[in-house]
């Protein structure tokens, strides 16, 4: 039986007055690619930085195999790796210097620092360009660094927030595709959040949508799709929120 | 936890000093500005001492009696170079000038010598030209003066000795002997007070100005490296890997800590060599704080490491509760602009006071900012007055508990995440 790898329960956050989630629930199984969608301001960034331990819920809860992440915020960074959507690298270091300063945080000897800081390097694909400092990197190629750094430490549970944001279309075709497999090969549960509705149904097994700090609907895009009756996620997601 | 903390501390180091604004604005300016002012002071004073030791007069001499003679002779004596002129009036005579090289014309009238012996008033009239308005320049033009000076004074010593034969004419002249005794610390110190005043003129600066800039620069250098993680949104990611939050803070305090001692130790090389280029100008006596029992003990030193520490700290953890509500590098700087003033008050006013000395409610005013402490403690290491020192390190370090509390407080919550100060929206606000 595979295991829980996120809960989430009636998940509430506030900003002063406004409500960013309002009482949002979803649960993840291990192992699965898990796609958040839904319209800027929904919730979702506010989701993934709760289960990052960046910001805690004003109330509700949310394990990450079976660690609260308010309460036990240190054990869930030890099993975690997050990817903001507008993330940067250390812009003065190079791109194997980011890495082995991220690998660092993670792994007890050098060994397992280097193995890491390799594995990395295959990821991004970036090979001799890693010598060079980040700030020489075009758009595309610090995301693909950054997702290299995200998944390198082989995390349980890989966050990842609007993963191709911004990115032509090849170097999104590259960084779906590192995704599925490192998925695939390594057991990664993947939580990620797209506005890109043809990403989510390439990549996710499971996808619930979020509008205004609710889920609305959760289910495999096949499932989704045969429930609203529609040929797209794009449509399912306008008939759930009945936006259309 | 340890490796965690030296690997972010490597980073910080490796970053902010490869960051040019910090290499060129912290390390490199104060060692190449200070230096080339120090230089630019040592040009400027040779040849301020050339143009005096080689002063040229153009002479008008209408007198011609044995007087103006001897007069003339003196002046010769004491390397002032004379082109007589041909000229019979002043006009014609500073035509000539213009056209020469020389700045001034000295014009001893008719009946100079013949109204000195007659005992009365004689006259010279000395025309300086002033083309540039430079220090030197006007330096140049008083030069004639002192030879004109001696040969006074020479006339006055023949007087006096042709009226009181049986007299010290410099005794009739200065009748009254004051000695001046300096006393420090209970003792009588062989040194003239003026000698001692500006020995301590030169230590009273010398430390708060060391002390303004360390704090200055490390509060910008500690800013920075907050904002810029927010500025390149690296500190979400940072915010997640395993290791503690107060980890991180402390790892970006003591990088900036680092980064700050390399900026103050170039500021002090910069500084010590502007010093000794203005030393070498001025002639001084040879007196050292050691000769006056003035000298810092080992304990004294310990206590001074101590303060500068901690006063380094607390002024990191400030500029670091102040940066995480900054957006971007420029808004966490403008920010901290305003906590440099508690460096700069301070540091001005007990560079040139006592604070003994001053009004009551500037005297609490002073008491009550942190750093006015760490400069009363480098005052007092000198004077080996300890409980001093103890009570400003006391105060010191209770004030960076608090700051490095609220610091910590911050990062520890997620206002580190979610606090904005806006620039922009408060600018809007107040119009």
């Amino acid at each position: 039986m595979s295991q829980i790898a996120i809960e989430a329960r009636n998940l509430v956050k506030m900003f002063g007055n406004i409500t960013a989630l309002n009482g949002l629930s979803f649960t993840v199984t291990q192992g699965e690619i898990f796609g958040l969608i839904g319209p800027n301001g929904a919730g979702k960034t506010t989701t993934l930085r709760i289960l990052a331990t960046l910001i805690k819920p004003s109330s509700g809860y949310a394990k990450i195999f079976g660690y609260d992440v308010e309460k036990n915020p240190s054990e869930v960074r030890r099993i975690i790796s997050y990817l903001p959507e507008e993330a940067g690298a250390y812009k003065n270091l190079s791109g194997y210097e980011y890495l082995e300063f991220m690998a660092n945080f993670y792994n007890q000897n050098t060994q397992e620092g280097k193995a890491a800081v390799e594995e990395a390097a295959k990821i991004s694909g970036l090979g001799e360009r890693l010598k060079d400092r980040v700030k020489t990197y075009s758009k595309g190629m610090a995301r693909r660094l950054l997702l290299a750094r995200a998944l390198m430490m082989k995390p349980k549970l890989a966050i990842l927030d609007e993963p191709t944001s911004g990115l032509d279309v090849v170097h999104a075709f590259h960084v779906r595709r590192i995704i599925q497999e490192y998925a695939k090969t390594h057991g990664v549960t993947v939580l990620l959040s797209s506005h890109n509705m043809l990403e989510v149904e390439f990549l996710c097994s499971q996808v619930a949508l979020v509008n205004e700090g609710k889920v609305v609907g959760q289910g495999s895009p096949h499932e989704l799709k045969s429930h609203y009756g529609v040929d797209n996620l794009e449509a399912v997601f306008m008939e759930a929120t009945k936006l259309g | 936890m340890v490796k965690g903390l030296s690997n972010l501390i490597n980073k910080e180091i490796k970053e902010l000093l490869r960051d040019p604004k910090i290499m060129v604005g912290m390390v490199l300016m104060p060692l190449i500005t200070f230096p080339l002012m120090g230089a630019a002071m040592n040009i400027s004073t040779s040849t301020m001492q050339e143009s005096m030791r080689q002063v040229s007069v153009m002479l008008m001499n209408l007198d011609k009696g044995p007087l103006a003679e001897s007069l003339l002779l003196m002046l010769q004596n004491m390397n002032v170079t004379i082109i007589e002129t041909s000229s019979s009036t002043v006009e014609e005579a500073l035509v000539a000038l213009s056209q020469s090289n020389i700045t001034t014309l000295v014009v001893i009238p008719q009946g100079f010598s013949q109204n000195l012996t007659l005992g009365l008033k004689g006259k010279i009239e000395i025309y300086s030209v002033f083309e540039s308005l430079s220090l030197a320049e006007g330096i140049r033009s008083s030069a004639v003066e002192v030879p004109i000076n001696l040969y006074k004074n020479a006339l006055v010593t023949q007087a006096i000795r042709q009226a009181f034969p049986d007299r010290d004419p410099l005794t009739v002249l200065d009748p009254i002997s004051v000695s001046n005794v300096a006393v420090v610390k209970g003792k009588i110190v062989n040194v003239s007070s003026d000698v001692l005043r500006s020995l301590f003129m030169s230590q009273s600066l010398g430390f708060p100005m060391v002390i303004m800039l360390l704090l200055i620069s490390a509060t910008q250098i500690a800013a920075t490296s907050i904002s810029i993680e927010k500025e390149e949104k690296t500190l979400e990611t940072l915010l997640t890997v395993p290791i503690s939050r107060l980890g991180i803070l402390t790892g970006k305090l003591a990088g900036s800590v680092v980064v700050a001692a390399a900026g103050a130790i170039a500021s002090m090389i910069g500084v010590d060599y502007y010093i000794g280029s203005i030393n070498a100008m001025v002639p001084t006596q040879n007196v050292s704080l050691e000769d006056l029992g003035l000298s810092i003990t080992p304990l004294s030193y310990c206590l001074l490491g101590v303060m500068i520490f901690v006063t380094i700290v607390s002024a990191l953890a400030l500029a670091i509760i102040v940066a995480a509500f900054s957006e971007n590098v420029r808004s966490a700087q403008s920010l901290v602009t305003p906590i440099n003033f508690i460096f700069i008050f301070p540091s001005l006013i007990l560079m040139f006071a006592d604070i003994q000395m001053l009004p009551y409610p500037v005297q609490i005013v002073l008491y009550a900012i942190p750093y006015t402490h760490s400069i009363i403690a480098s005052k007092a290491a000198f004077l080996g007055d300890y409980f001093t020192m103890l009570v400003s390190i006391a105060y010191v370090s209770a004030f960076t508990i608090v700051t490095l509390y609220i610091a910590a407080r911050i990062f520890t919550t997620e206002k580190i995440v979610t606090a904005r100060i806006s620039l922009r929206r408060l600018k809007l606000r107040k119009t």
